[in-house]
């Protein structure tokens, strides 16, 4: 419908675009997979074996525990008459908010020997030493999986929820005519209907946990993505890495074609909303067992952490440490801007593309862009590096021979590689939001202006961009807010002394010494309510 | 006179299946044209690829004196002075009345644009509506701004995409007389359009029955109905019913009974288009002839010996509406439906005896 030379060129950008965004994944494959079969053999006889294990090991036990957590509470919430059910329906999101480990340290702290529980145990038993009693470890491969399960929990459950309130309202009362209870009707109608979108919130919930860094890290429990960094940062071995983390994308790639999988038999839904007569009725002690899940859910991922950072920060907060923050902040601030209007330009150069264009592929683009959404920060880090870091030399060199000064590492050395590797991370976000805002717009809407005369380019800056207006504005926010988060990226990224919020806080878990950065750590847990607050508004309006 | 639109041999193609072919029809300034047929029959494409959306594969579209649209010159909708009233309006949600009516004339200055905004709020009875937006607006003046912005460039040719299929079916004949009315007094080029022939008797000057691609008929909606030249034609206007036949010279045998001819020409025999597919679902194939029965045609003869039963009894303004079937069980001859108004009232299950008063006969 573009026609003539813009048509052209609307298509060679966007193409490039796509390519651009995920070449440094083939390039990184490329030399991860011919590192050659002596290192992976070698790295096979020594500790490939654990780091595999681990990984695979942390991956099962959250997904089974966050969806016994999120399954569950979807379940009480959509299907019985919990009591503070309406305050509940938002709290349960909350733990979204809060990184993991965050939590891991803060937990740690709280329940080692050291800590006040065990101290307030010593002394009500009389206990003298840990031989007297037997007290969890949490700083274990299962202490991180309940750890990050506690976070997560929310996907599965905010999924799993709307898949049960947007089940049609005449199979439940077809099934109870047919003289099911309210429960059997849930176990055997409700339930099996919503298993796609279980199957794909577990599926993210994977994909987040192959990309934790900071958790694992800190409890010391050895996974592919810390092998990735410490082979990086540790010996410098860079072809090692670049294994390590194609073997990460492999396992991701799995995820994806399973959650592809579970999509493809989500079924039609309806809006029928299921009405509080299918409600069904708890006894009392059914009620208190299931409020006590409920709350204990939303106390430990959310409310008790943020607590202890509260008291954390009325405790030692300094002037000293808000003049730090408001320097990390700043640098948090710049890379997210910059991520975040890249992206959303991105975004609307590709959903316009497909929308307005003819081409049979006119849906790769956006597609292979929204790849970047599964890929681990550590191993786009690792792209960033096996891609960037060649060119630098090839820059150098070039300087070199043509006798000007050597600009030194100006792509992989500089913030370029980490906005690179956000917009690769984060494109999915953009693309997604602005999507839903072109589906609103009617398809007859697109042919209008050229009716009237109107050139395409005029109509798309006086009637999609205008009309996208808020969807433009939404994509915008939520990938400042993920790119003020992302942290293991930025932690193999980095110049030379260039902090973030997040890896200053990192910096500080990682020395034992978080009090010093409680009001930053407060702030990112503020950042990642802003999506969390979005999603429950436009619940509301639907 | 010359045509202000003309169409030649025009064929378009997609995803290499061919969905128009072989078009060809022109009209003069004034004429409105309604394009009719089955849904898929291809009649949302052609005004499509008019407006410039869709590319055409071969053929020629010229529009006024100068533009002449080929598969190697092909003008960008924009350029093409075409209208469009869409299906739901696509009337611009962000935009007031008055700026959607002005979307397309920003090219003239300030005074003249605002002159013409003006202009086209008094000619559609907007005035009072200029700073409301679409949502704030019934159907009807909904379509009322959209019919003022397309007329806004002063396009050559207006063209509707089932311009009444979303307004109440109450007001609807009010509307088309009301528009029909409109586009006249503005000696307006229009095609539009429609599954409904009630919509093309009321609207149209000249009717086109289009069928898997091709254009069947054109011509005044008196003469289509009157001399249609297959049986698509007549099936898709609902002409009247099906009555299967064997021609013995002057005596044509049906399941009625015999009929005779005065002369061999009182029976027109139309030749089935080879081109033209037939479904399976109907009641025609190779061997069978079958001649067009109106309901006009139809008379109730009491005395005479039954010969067919009432499956179905309507009221309708025309009197009591009745589907009968024949009792004959020839198999060749039977007929399954036939339809007809009577002032009588005849019960369901009911024998009669029905004959088809002589006229001139149209088989298929």
């Amino acid at each position: 419908m573009i026609s003539g030379n813009r048509s052209k060129a609307w298509r060679i950008i966007s193409w490039v675009i796509a390519s651009v965004l995920i070449l440094p994944i083939f390039i990184m494959l490329g030399s991860g997979l011919s590192a050659t079969t002596e290192l992976f053999s070698h790295l096979w006889d020594t500790v490939l074996p654990t780091y595999v294990l681990n990984t695979l090991s942390l991956a099962l036990i959250v997904a089974i525990l966050s969806s016994l957590f999120g399954v569950t509470c979807a379940a009480l919430i959509t299907q019985t008459n919990i009591k503070a059910k309406n305050t509940l329906r938002w709290l349960l999101m909350l733990p979204l908010a809060m990184p993991a480990y965050l939590v891991a340290y803060l937990y740690t702290d709280l329940f080692d020997y050291a800590g006040p529980v065990q101290r307030f145990l010593r002394t009500t038993f009389n206990w003298n030493s840990p031989n007297d009693y037997w007290f969890f470890d949490i700083r274990t491969l299962f202490g991180a999986g309940v750890v990050i399960s506690l976070v997560l929990f929310p996907y599965i459950y905010m999924l799993t929820r709307t898949a049960f309130e947007q089940q049609d309202q005449n199979l439940h009362r077809a099934s109870r005519l047919l003289g099911l209870t309210t429960f059997q009707s849930f176990y055997k109608v409700g339930l099996p209907l919503a298993r796609p979108a279980i199957v794909i919130a577990i599926s993210l919930v994977l994909m987040e946990t192959l990309a934790d860094f900071a958790t694992v890290q800190y409890f010391a429990v050895n996974t592919l993505t810390t092998a990735v960094y410490d082979t990086w940062l540790g010996y410098g071995d860079l072809s090692t890495a670049n294994a390590l983390a194609s073997l990460l994308m492999l396992m991701v790639f799995l995820v994806v074609l399973f959650e592809q999988k579970a999509r493809m038999n989500q079924r039609h839904q309806s809006n029928r909303p299921i009405t509080s007569s299918h409600e069904i009725i708890l006894t009392l002690p059914q009620q208190i067992l299931a409020s006590v899940f409920c709350w204990s859910l939303v106390i430990l991922g959310f409310l008790l952490p943020l607590g202890l950072l509260v008291l954390m920060a009325i405790e030692y907060a300094s002037l000293e440490q808000i003049d730090e923050l408001v320097s990390t902040g700043f640098n948090s601030i710049e890379l997210a801007v910059y991520t975040a209007t890249i992206a959303t330009i991105i975004a609307l150069v590709l959903v316009l593309y497909k929308r307005l264009h003819k081409d049979k592929l006119k849906a790769l683009p956006i597609n292979v862009s929204g790849f970047g959404y599964a890929i681990p920060g550590t191993v786009l880090a690792m792209a960033m590096l096996a891609t960037f870091g060649p060119l630098d030399n090839y820059i150098n060199d070039l300087a070199a021979n043509v006798g000007i000064e050597e600009p030194g590492l100006i792509l992989s050395g500089t913030i370029f590689a980490i906005v690179f590797a956000f917009v690769v991370r984060f494109s999915a976000i953009a693309n997604g939001t602005i999507s839903g805002g072109v589906e609103q717009i009617s398809a007859s809407i697109d042919l209008a202006p050229p009716s009237l005369g109107v050139g395409r380019l005029k109509g798309i800056l006086t009637v999609h961009i205008p009309l996208l207006k808020s969807s433009i504005f939404i994509a915008w926010l939520l990938v400042f807010v993920e790119a003020m988060k992302e942290l293991p990226a930025v932690l193999l990224l980095r110049p030379f002394n260039f902090d973030t919020l997040s890896t200053q806080i990192y910096q500080l878990i990682s020395d034992e010494r978080l009090e010093q950065g409680a009001i930053g750590a407060i702030l990112i847990v503020a950042f990642g309510l802003i999506p969390i607050i979005w999603l429950n508004r436009n619940e509301d309006k639907a | 006179m010359t045509h202000i639109i003309e169409i030649h041999q025009l064929q378009v193609k997609l995803q290499q299946k061919t969905i128009l072919s072989d078009i060809s029809f022109g009209l003069e300034a004034g004429d409105i044209l309604g394009l009719v047929g089955p849904s898929g029959c291809g009649k949302t494409t052609l005004l499509n690829t008019l407006a410039g959306f869709i590319e055409q594969e071969a053929g020629s579209i010229s529009i006024g004196d100068s533009t002449l649209i080929t598969k190697d010159n092909l003008l960008p909708p924009e350029q093409r002075n075409v209208g469009m009233i869409f299906q739901d309006y696509a009337l611009f949600p962000h935009l007031s009345v008055e700026k959607n009516i002005g979307f397309g004339i920003d090219k003239l200055d300030k005074a003249s644009k605002d002159a013409r905004i003006s202009e086209l709020l008094d000619l559609l009875e907007l005035k009072g509506f200029e700073q409301r937006y679409p949502h704030q607006l019934s159907g009807g003046q909904q379509q009322r701004v959209a019919i003022a912005r397309a007329l806004a460039p002063q396009p050559q040719v207006l063209l509707l995409d089932e311009p009444f299929s979303n307004i109440d079916a109450r007001l609807r004949n009010e509307l088309m007389i009301e528009i029909r009315q409109l586009l006249k007094s503005l000696n307006m080029t229009a095609i539009f359009v429609t599954h409904n022939k009630d919509e093309v008797f009321t609207f149209a000057d000249k009717v086109a029955v289009m069928y898997q691609g091709k254009l069947l008929q054109i011509g005044s909606p008196v003469h289509v109905s009157q001399h249609p030249n297959s049986w698509q034609v007549a099936d898709f206007l609902q002409l009247g019913s099906w009555l299967p036949f064997k021609r013995k010279e002057n005596q044509i045998e049906t399941a009625l009974g015999y009929i005779e001819l005065d002369s061999l020409s009182q029976l027109t025999s139309h030749e089935q288009d080879p081109n033209v597919k037939t479904c399976e679902n109907n009641d025609f194939n190779n061997n069978k002839q079958v001649m067009l029965i109106k309901p006009k045609d139809v008379k109730v003869d009491v005395d005479a010996k039954a010969n067919v039963v009432v499956n179905h009894i309507g009221i309708t303004e025309q009197g009591y509406h009745y589907l009968v079937s024949s009792i004959e069980n020839s198999e060749e001859l039977h007929v399954k439906r036939l339809s007809f108004y009577h002032e009588q009232v005849f019960e369901l299950g009911q024998e009669l005896s029905i004959c088809i008063k002589p006229h001139q006969y149209l088989a298929f």
